[in-house]
């Protein structure tokens, strides 16, 4: 008797959970939404893909905000090859041409205190890529 | 009566938490002499730990906001920097007459800052800050030469100005043969690249007077920097004083 009480409950639960997902599935499908509440999503043609980079420059020394007691430092980077790189220190300048795998390197003579580093390369179409370092000469114990 | 009993044991196995025993381990008494190693142990790790955090630094940026105990600039990079300031901080400036100290820095300066870089918080600790006066470096196209009046029209990337052109102003030329020799004033013709070492003009912001200048005839322009057709031959008409005594370099 008890074991068909519970399969009857069972199966009562099961036809109402049913008969709930298709009234509900009814409902959803004759929902009209009004037009003023209707949002119109216009997708604009996907972007363009930004042009390739003809240039890049990465400095292996100095680091930025390096601190030093020597009063000159090595720039060292890598480039594109057949670019000229200008090296700007606060009172001189330097022009490179980096070796045929874009590496190149000099040394820059500092000043007392805080140097700005301003390292540009120049591709032979004209493109530029700048990075900038700061540079501190100081015997200062702190 | 058997319902609940069960419906009891479910409960209690399901939510209750375990506990497990715990005996205490005894610890052995310290000497004075071991309790003392400790300390200095913890004070070594602790002066470790606090050394790698801090490293010495030197910036350089443009001031934001100034208050008694904080700088705030804004570096090379473009960032925003947080320089804390501190009884021990040294000022200085080039131009100042008397003492200088924080009150006296002003927003818009160039300043350079030397101290301690905290990596877990970023702020700098200054040791050290100095008004600094070194040239900006720019690099742009001269789209007109005025020779009664030493002076030129540079457009770069960002901006147009005029090149007051000096007499201490030292001028050179770089070509892939030749490499970088000293020119002259004479030698700059519209349409080439240039590079200019120089500080903006205390009066007139549009206004470059240059410490040091490179023509690249060789060299293109920068692609982005866009010049007006009538602009490109068009001879610059300076504000610089007509009856200074000039020479080429």
């Amino acid at each position: 008797m008890k074991t068909e009480k519970v399969i009857i409950s069972f199966i009562a639960v099961v036809i109402g959970i049913f008969a709930a997902a298709t009234a509900f599935y009814f409902y959803q499908t004759t929902k009209v939404i009004p037009e003023s509440e209707t949002k119109t999503l216009s997708l604009s043609p996907s972007p363009k893909p930004s042009p390739k980079a003809t240039i890049f420059l990465t400095l292996d020394t100095p680091k930025d905000e390096e601190v030093t007691d020597k009063k000159t430092v090595s720039v060292s980077g890598t480039t594109t090859p057949e670019t000229v790189v200008i090296v700007s220190a606060n009172t001189n300048d330097q022009v490179l041409t980096p070796s045929s795998n874009g590496k190149f390197s000099t040394t820059v003579i500092l000043e007392n205190g805080q140097n700005e580093l301003t390292i540009l390369a120049i591709a032979p179409g004209g493109e530029e890529e700048k990075v900038i370092k700061t540079v501190t000469v100081s015997t200062e114990t702190f | 009566m058997k319902k609940y009993i069960i419906l009891f044991i479910f409960l209690f196995t399901t939510f209750s938490a375990r506990v497990y025993a715990l005996t205490p381990t005894e610890v052995p008494e310290k000497t004075p002499a071991e309790s003392q190693i400790n300390k200095l142990k913890d004070r070594i790790a602790s002066r470790v730990a606090e050394l790698k955090l801090v490293e010495r630094r030197g910036i350089i940026g443009t001031v934001d906001e100034v208050t008694n105990t904080q700088i705030t600039l804004t570096d090379l990079q473009n960032a925003v920097r947080f320089v804390d300031v501190d009884e021990l901080t040294k000022f200085s400036s080039p131009s100042a007459k008397g003492t200088f100290g924080i009150s006296d820095i002003a927003k818009g300066q160039k300043l350079g800052v030397l101290g301690l870089y905290n990596k877990q918080s970023r702020r700098l600790l200054a040791r050290f800050v100095d008004v600094l006066t070194i040239p900006k470096i720019f690099h742009g196209v001269v789209t007109g030469v005025a020779s009664d009046t030493f002076s030129l029209n540079v457009t770069t990337d960002k901006e147009k100005f005029l090149v007051d052109v000096q007499t201490t102003t030292k001028t050179s030329s770089y070509t892939n043969g030749g490499g970088l020799v000293k020119s002259g004033f004479s030698k700059i013709k519209p349409g080439q690249r240039i590079m200019i070492a120089g500080f903006y003009d205390i009066k007139d912001k549009t206004k470059i007077i240059p410490t040091r200048i490179i023509i690249f005839p060789e060299l293109p322009k920068n692609p982005t920097i866009t010049i007006p057709a009538s602009q490109e031959v068009k001879v610059a008409s300076a504000s610089a004083t007509p009856n200074a005594k000039k020479t080429n370099n």
